[in-house]
């Protein structure tokens, strides 16, 4: 009987075990759309067996529980990527609109800042056509309309720069709200996970944190340490701490020299969160970096063609036949005082075109050598050691360029994303024979792309006979 | 590679290059596998005088596909590092797994002893 009874024990446990896991398996099929669901596995454990009398009777098994299958590495590996990916993604759509500034109006499309490379090129010839004719006041007023379409085009980029950079400046400021509410779920989840599964996985709990983790991966770099208890301390890249255990640290912000500057306590991490990845990183790298460089360099251009023409024409003597003076300067565009802020400040102050000083000093009014020279500073070095026209298509160049980098970034990082969840979703739920399986797979695919590489790299530096091959092996 | 433009009887260089970018993203074993072979083929047949290179301006067409894909050839190099550092993850987790492995065999070298002791156990208990 006693052997009845314990087979019947064992089958009724056995069957308790089995509801429970079909339970857990009910839950993993329930929650197969849920976003950052992690698939969860029933845990067995054999009861002990008794032993009466030297005989031993076998206590059947129970099911203690569920464990999700998370590999917290490479969780955090995304993590990692997902933070470079949201950083170079939203610095790439700041870049996009600086460039579209700097691009030509064609067709439907239309740019705020003109075409300033043609805008410096008609300038410049507008006092060729002068030399021609010195007194012709058709020419005079073809010099100072030229001058207002240059003007008025650098002046609006400038213009648009600094909307830009307001805009940025928004967007970077309402990350911190999210951020703030995030790391407060984040402490609320550790306490409870540190309450109730101390020593064990805390299924839907910890993907409820590594979701908002995730989420909270796209918007700021951070570092994740794993406390006692199986908490979880949270740091920006830079090392200021944003959770530990139940408490969080909330980011603030502040105006600092007209833009939006963050907090965490009393320490300013602005410059740190630029570097730190997440799309706030890339927003302030936009805001910071990208925007005053270029606003910097049409600073220079405007600096040095209205100094550079205002000193030209003032050296000459207008049709009136006076020569400038410094009480009485004969100025084509405001005069700057300092390089930062000339762009947006550039306008066209001579409104006489008989002040357009196309003789030279102490010749006749219808002399043109003042004319000639000033239409040879478009082959002149003033600006920052080139002439005009150079340097602004350098500096459109090296903007373009910066595009073309930033979107090989993101798209680089976009894939390692792409690659990285889609061994995550693979891996969760897979025994080991299907892990080896999946890693095969991307040992394939790495062999096979590097032999394509390899080959194409061979093949293109042998067509444009580049002599030094790109590496990677 | 049928779905791809072709000229001269070959892929786009740049075509080839994108797709293998997205191949890798997906890590799509078998399209990255067809497409080493297309490389080998090109390849090959680059070196030995491809009757469909052989007129003047399919020739002349290929430094101007080289310099097209140029861009995107910075590109694919990209992602094949991420895809290196990405594997190089991968094969710790799989270390790290295969630790905890070992450890269960070990485990499980103990159990198997414990369950041999309970067949004897249970072997006397049936012969008495």
């Amino acid at each position: 009987m006693g052997t009845i009874n314990s087979a019947l024990s064992i089958a009724s446990q056995a069957l308790d075990a089995d509801q429970q896991a079909l339970n857990v398996v009910a839950n993993n099929v329930a929650n197969a759309n849920t976003p950052g669901y992690t698939e969860e596995k029933p845990n067995w454990q054999e009861n002990s067996p008794l032993n009466i009398d030297g005989v031993t009777i076998g206590q059947g098994v129970t099911e203690t529980g569920a464990t999700s299958v998370r590999d917290k590495v490479l969780t955090a590996r995304l993590d990692q990527q997902q933070q470079l990916a949201s950083a170079s993604g939203s610095r790439l759509t700041a870049l996009d609109t600086l460039q579209a500034l700097f691009t030509p109006d064609s067709g439907s499309s239309s740019s705020m800042a003109g075409d300033i490379g043609s805008d410096i090129t008609s300038f410049f010839d507008t006092f060729s056509s002068l030399e021609a004719n010195p007194t012709n006041n058709s020419d005079r007023q073809a010099v100072l309309s030229a001058a207002k379409t240059l003007s008025g085009d650098i002046s609006n980029a400038a213009a648009s720069l600094d909307s830009q950079r307001s805009a940025l400046d928004q967007e970077a400021s309402g990350v911190t709200s999210q951020v703030n509410s995030l790391t407060s779920a984040i402490a609320q989840l550790n306490q409870q996970i540190m309450t109730t599964s101390p020593n064990a996985d805390a299924g839907t709990l910890e993907d409820q944190r590594q979701n908002d983790l995730s989420q909270l991966s796209k918007l700021i770099g951070i570092n994740q340490i794993t406390t006692e208890n199986n908490g979880l301390a949270i740091t920006t890249t830079s090392g200021a701490l944003l959770v530990s255990g139940n408490s969080s640290y909330q980011m603030t912000t502040g105006t600092v020299n007209g833009v939006t500057d963050f907090f965490v306590g009393n320490t300013d991490i602005t410059s740190k969160l630029a570097t730190g990845g997440g799309s706030l990183g890339g927003y302030l790298t936009a805001r910071d970096t990208d925007i005053p460089s270029v606003l910097n360099s049409l600073d220079q251009l405007a600096y040095g063609i209205s100094t550079e023409v205002n000193t030209q024409n003032n050296a000459g003597t207008d049709l009136d036949g006076v020569t400038g003076t410094t009480a009485n300067p004969l100025y084509i565009f405001s005069q700057p005082t300092a390089v930062s802020g000339s762009a947006a400040s550039m306008s066209v102050v001579m409104t006489d075109p008989n002040k357009i000083a196309a003789a030279g000093a102490g010749e006749g009014t219808g002399d043109n050598s003042n004319a000639m020279t000033m239409a040879s500073l478009a082959n002149k070095t003033i600006v920052n050691g080139q002439t005009p026209s150079n340097y602004y298509s350098s500096f459109v160049s090296t903007l373009g360029s910066t595009v073309s980098e930033v979107q090989s970034e993101n798209t680089a990082q976009t894939a390692s994303v792409t690659q990285l969840q889609t061994q995550n979703d693979a891996l969760s739920g897979v025994n080991l024979n299907d892990e080896a399986s999946t890693l095969t797979t991307f040992e394939r695919s790495y062999q096979a792309a590097s032999q394509v590489f390899a080959i194409l790299n061979s093949i293109m530096a042998s067509a444009l006979n580049l002599g030094e091959q790109t590496t990677v092996s | 590679m049928q779905e791809m433009g072709e000229r001269g009887g070959h892929p786009k260089l740049k075509e080839l290059v994108v797709e293998a970018s997205q191949a890798l993203a997906r890590l799509d074993a078998d399209r990255l596998e067809e497409l080493a072979l297309s490389c080998q083929a090109l390849n090959r047949d680059l070196a030995q005088g491809d009757p469909a290179r052989r007129d003047g301006d399919a020739r002349a067409s290929l430094p101007i596909e080289c310099k097209q894909a140029q861009g995107d050839m910075a590109v694919f190099a990209r992602v094949l590092e991420a895809t290196r550092a990405n594997l190089n993850v991968m094969n710790r987790l799989r270390e790290l797994r295969a630790g905890r492995l070992e450890y269960r065999a070990g485990h499980m070298a103990y159990g198997e002893s414990q369950i041999q002791q309970w067949r004897r156990m249970e072997s006397g208990h049936g012969n008495n």
